[in-house]
């Protein structure tokens, strides 16, 4: 007997990935950065190291270097804020739009699986190598943004990044794995947790307990927000990230990729 | 090796209207032979392939390869199969996609690059190696799916159709490759509409119709016939045409200077063709209307003589 050999598939899976939504990701990420900046500097200009500042500031920071600094940080917060949850959504849904019912829709299952390999272990590799993927572009542009205006990145940026892409494409997995319009019910998803949640998050009928079954999207600003950076210019003091928050829908994306090996280990794959 | 008992196949429409696909389908396929599988389109030649691969699951019935339910089989050692549709993604490059699917397949690292050049050069793919698969005409594309499904040495191979699109040059080199695959401890199943493909290539066709299995025709067993066969022929003569009233008095001409002998056996053509030629004439071409596998098709799916 011999196997297939899915793990060093995986390098075609990457490429495939780069080649078909990575590229997309980045177009679509710099398009949006490129609005969003354009859009916040008409109210907040972009700071710069010989703009004229207030003495009022000069006291509070110390020195002309510390208050420039002070100024790019609160620039970087409400950049970033403004777009990091639309990066992530958008990124999770270009890759995982598709992964398992375009094959399906298509018919290119037929001869994947005639082969000796199972589905469940092809698409959960194949979900793995587009959240590195992801992982990569968005590395990418935060360093290219650094380059250009300022440092983004850190560690708790990053881990909030994956953990939330983990929380949209899980479930997108399991939509892809079980119907075929995955990117759409995503969307359907996504919108519906976040109305229900903020219409009946605080009933306390019996039945508002169901919301448990959809992750709490109307919290997600919460996680964006703790990870944009310090606003060292505003009054309020930054906000811890919220673990627990992050952990619950990651922990609902994960969930929901399981249930999506699942769906393929017991789903034939024939569309009728 | 393949065992098929009592398979049914039923779809259901979101309307609830329920078309059978298949219905108590029982067949057992052996080691060693070329099974074919004939039928009208929509007699269920399709389902019975995606039943055989798990792709479908039977709605009644077993399907057993090798003792093991279809999907734990092919999960575990694989089968050669080729699509009636090749499907495949329109971005890869010709061998590119074999390179991909002999990692697929299990084929080693050290024989992989091999394995690909020997199905590049069996398959002539040779001058389309670097295109796209969008770019490749019909027949290099069924090619090229035939070359996936043979990339390693299975013991289930299943064509579909696998001749449709192919020039008659390669239609003969695809026999060539069949009669290359048989083995002892190999079942091939090919299903097409090709009945005189399958004459030439199966040991045993069933033929189906409405989802049923109407009859298994033993192609080997048919291929000399019997004296009993009332098919018709055809028969063309050089010479002596004036002849033909007195010793086949039911002659028709069809044209092109040909006549329809109907309703005789083989033992009664031949007793009449010694009477023509024992009185000088000259006997250009006989041939049957339809090949033993055809008669036996049409008699299975109640097409009439009139519609030839």
């Amino acid at each position: 007997m011999s196997r297939a050999r899915v793990g060093a598939y995986a390098l075609w899976q990457l490429r495939d990935y780069l080649k078909e939504r990575g590229l997309s990701t980045i177009i679509v990420a710099a398009l949006t950065a490129y609005l969003g900046l354009s859009t916040m500097t008409e109210a907040m200009p972009m700071p710069r190291p010989d703009d004229a500042i207030s003495a009022e500031l000069l006291v509070r920071f110390g020195s002309i270097d510390a208050v420039y600094t002070a100024r790019m940080a609160e620039f970087n917060f409400h950049f970033t804020r403004s777009i990091l949850g639309a990066l992530v959504f958008l990124g999770a849904l270009f890759a995982m739009n598709g992964i398992v019912a375009n094959d399906r829709k298509l018919g290119f299952f037929r001869f994947l699986f005639a082969k000796p390999l199972t589905p469940s272990r092809y698409y959960g590799q194949a979900f793995m190598v587009h959240w590195l993927g992801f992982m990569v572009v968005m590395t990418l542009l935060g360093m290219s943004y650094g380059v250009v205006v300022s440092p983004v990145l850190t560690a708790p940026l990053l881990a909030v990044v994956a953990l939330m892409f983990l929380a949209y494409a899980g479930i997108a997995f399991l939509l892809s794995a079980a119907a075929r319009w995955d990117w759409l019910s995503l969307v359907v998803v996504t919108v519906a947790a976040t109305f229900f949640w903020s219409k009946f998050g605080r009933s306390t009928h019996p039945l508002a307990k169901l919301l448990y079954l959809l992750p709490p999207m109307h919290r997600v600003d919460e996680v964006y927000v703790a990870v944009s950076g310090t606003p060292l210019l505003s009054a309020a003091p930054a906000a811890p990230v919220p673990w627990p928050l992050v952990g619950w829908l990651a922990g609902y994306g994960a969930i929901c990729f399981l249930a999506g090996l699942l769906v393929l280990r017991v789903r034939r794959l024939a569309i009728v | 090796m393949i065992a098929f008992d009592h398979v049914g196949k039923r779809y259901r429409s979101p309307f609830g209207r329920e078309v059978r696909a298949l219905e108590d389908f029982s067949i057992e396929l052996h080691a060693g032979e070329v099974f074919g599988v004939a039928g009208p389109n929509g007699a269920g030649k399709s389902t019975l392939i995606s039943l055989l691969l798990g792709y479908l699951g039977p709605s009644e019935g077993t399907i057993r390869i090798a003792g093991l339910d279809p999907r734990r089989y092919v999960e575990a050692h694989g089968v050669s199969y080729l699509s009636e549709l090749v499907n495949i993604p329109p971005g890869w490059r010709a061998e590119e996609t074999l390179k991909r699917y002999a990692l697929l397949a299990g084929v080693t690292a050290d024989a992989r690059d091999a394995r690909v050049e020997a199905m590049i050069d069996w398959m002539g793919l040779g001058e389309h190696r670097a295109k796209r698969v969008k770019q490749l005409s019909k027949g290099t594309l069924q090619r090229l799916g035939l070359a996936q499904a043979l990339l390693r040495e299975e013991r289930v191979i299943v064509l579909d159709e696998p001749t449709h699109g192919l020039d008659p040059v390669w239609t003969q080199r695809f026999r060539d490759v069949v009669t290359s695959l048989r083995r002892d401890d190999r079942v091939i199943l090919i299903a097409s509409h090709n009945l005189d493909e399958l004459a030439r290539l199966a040991d045993r066709v069933a033929i189906i119709d409405h989802g049923r299995l109407q009859r298994v025709v033993d192609v080997r067993g048919v291929a000399e016939p019997n004296g009993g066969d009332r098919t018709p022929y055809r028969i063309s003569l050089a010479r002596g045409v004036d002849l033909l009233p007195a010793v086949f008095p039911h002659a028709r001409a069809v044209g092109q200077g040909e006549y329809q002998l109907d309703g005789l056996t083989l033992d009664e053509v031949n007793v009449g063709l010694a009477a023509l030629l024992a009185q000088g004439a000259l006997v250009a071409m006989v041939y049957p209307v339809h090949s033993m596998l055809e008669q036996q098709f049409r008699e299975a799916v109640g097409i009439g003589e009139e519609s030839s």
